[in-house]
């Protein structure tokens, strides 16, 4: 991912990754969406999403991270928040 | 002999709960001499688990027979000597709440998950830490600590459906059991289970007997292999929802068949 990101280039990869990793049919991705009841994403496959979303970033992420996030707006929030962190610090 | 009548069926009722009754007290009454006695018996922490739990079997055996004796169920196991050898990955369907018990019974060393809130059960806590049973409340650890006891050369069982079955739901399985195959690199041992009349099921008190004396019928299959799914070089969270599929699939299939065959074999007119 580049620095700048804007929320919907990240809610489009993150739909990339949920399929690649899951099978989750994209058009079942939207931010409303909950990762767990709508989606089947366990808390194993949490970890798994957590690193693949470490390599894509390139960033450390301690799952404290993501222990609030129940959606997929969420989770886009959270990376969006990871990545900005990244660009003030770099 | 009937097993049907008002009379029988009352008896059932009572039977049932002098049967959980002396479970209870035997959990507690154990809890507190035999199995603590056995596990601090080693300083190997290891030899004194698998003493524990070779007490928890022959233990889970006797409440069976007690309940046998009562005119409280029937049942019989198919490929039993398929259980005996070590280091196997159990998993079976979970019909009624004795399941766990009929399997510890059957094999001589065994680890299983069992759920957190049994630490809070007054009867439950002491027997399973004692056995060094396994809590689900552990997240994302539980699947390394499952591989870990595998790899160990320790035995478990799992019942991916996570509780027990709701009967006329369609069976759904948690992806865990797969996770833990994989991560072990382990073969499944499948072991179906079915219990007609159903009782004990999800939902339904004890004491809410069924109208004739239930019969379980306990197949211990082959091994499901898990090569095919390793060997597809995909993800692991997507090999484990491929494996869980196929899982899904197969005990349909045989829990069906199991069943269709019971109904009229095993009961006979009444």
């Amino acid at each position: 991912m580049g620095p700048v990101q804007s929320p919907q280039e990240i809610f489009e990869q993150l739909r990339g990754v949920l399929n690649e990793l899951f099978e989750i049919d994209p058009a079942r991705v939207t931010l409303d969406a909950h990762l767990y009841n709508d989606l089947e994403i366990d808390s194993i496959d949490t970890i798994d999403l957590i690193l693949r979303l470490k390599e894509i970033t390139g960033r450390k992420i301690q799952p404290d991270q993501f222990r609030h996030v129940r959606t997929v707006g969420d989770a886009v929030n959270a990376i969006q928040t990871l990545i900005q962190n990244k660009s003030a610090a770099a | 002999m009937n097993d049907s009548g008002p009379l029988n069926r009352a008896w059932r009722v009572f039977a049932t709960g002098f049967s959980f009754m002396c479970f209870g007290l035997g959990a507690v009454l154990m809890g507190f001499t035999l199995w603590p006695v056995l596990r601090l018996s080693s300083l190997d922490s290891r030899v004194a688990v698998a003493r524990v739990q070779r007490a928890m079997s022959v233990s889970m055996r006797v409440f069976v027979w007690l309940m046998k004796s009562l005119g409280l169920l029937t049942y019989e196991v198919r490929g039993l000597d398929r259980l005996a050898a070590r280091g196997q990955f159990v998993v079976a369907n979970h019909p009624t709440l004795i399941d766990v018990v009929f399997l510890v019974g059957l094999m001589p060393e065994v680890d299983c998950i069992v759920k957190q809130a049994l630490w809070r059960n007054v009867f439950l806590r002491w027997p399973v830490s004692w056995a060094g049973y396994i809590s689900n409340a552990t997240g994302a650890g539980l699947v390394a600590a499952c591989a870990a006891a595998l790899a160990e050369g320790r035995s478990l069982i799992v019942f991916p459906e996570g509780t027990r079955t709701r009967p006329g739901v369609p069976l759904n399985f948690q992806r865990g059991a797969a996770q833990i195959a994989l991560a072990a690199a382990r073969d499944l041992r499948p072991v179906t289970i079915t219990c007609d009349p159903i009782t004990l099921h999800k939902g339904n008190a004890w004491y809410r007997v069924p109208p004739r004396r239930p019969h379980w019928v306990i197949t211990v299959a082959d091994p499901i292999p898990i090569a095919d799914f390793l060997r597809a070089g995909e993800p692991q969270p997507l090999a484990a929802r491929h494996l869980t599929q196929a899982l899904v699939q197969w005990f349909d299939v045989s829990i069906t068949q199991q069943l269709d065959k019971m109904r009229p074999e095993t009961r006979p007119g009444g």
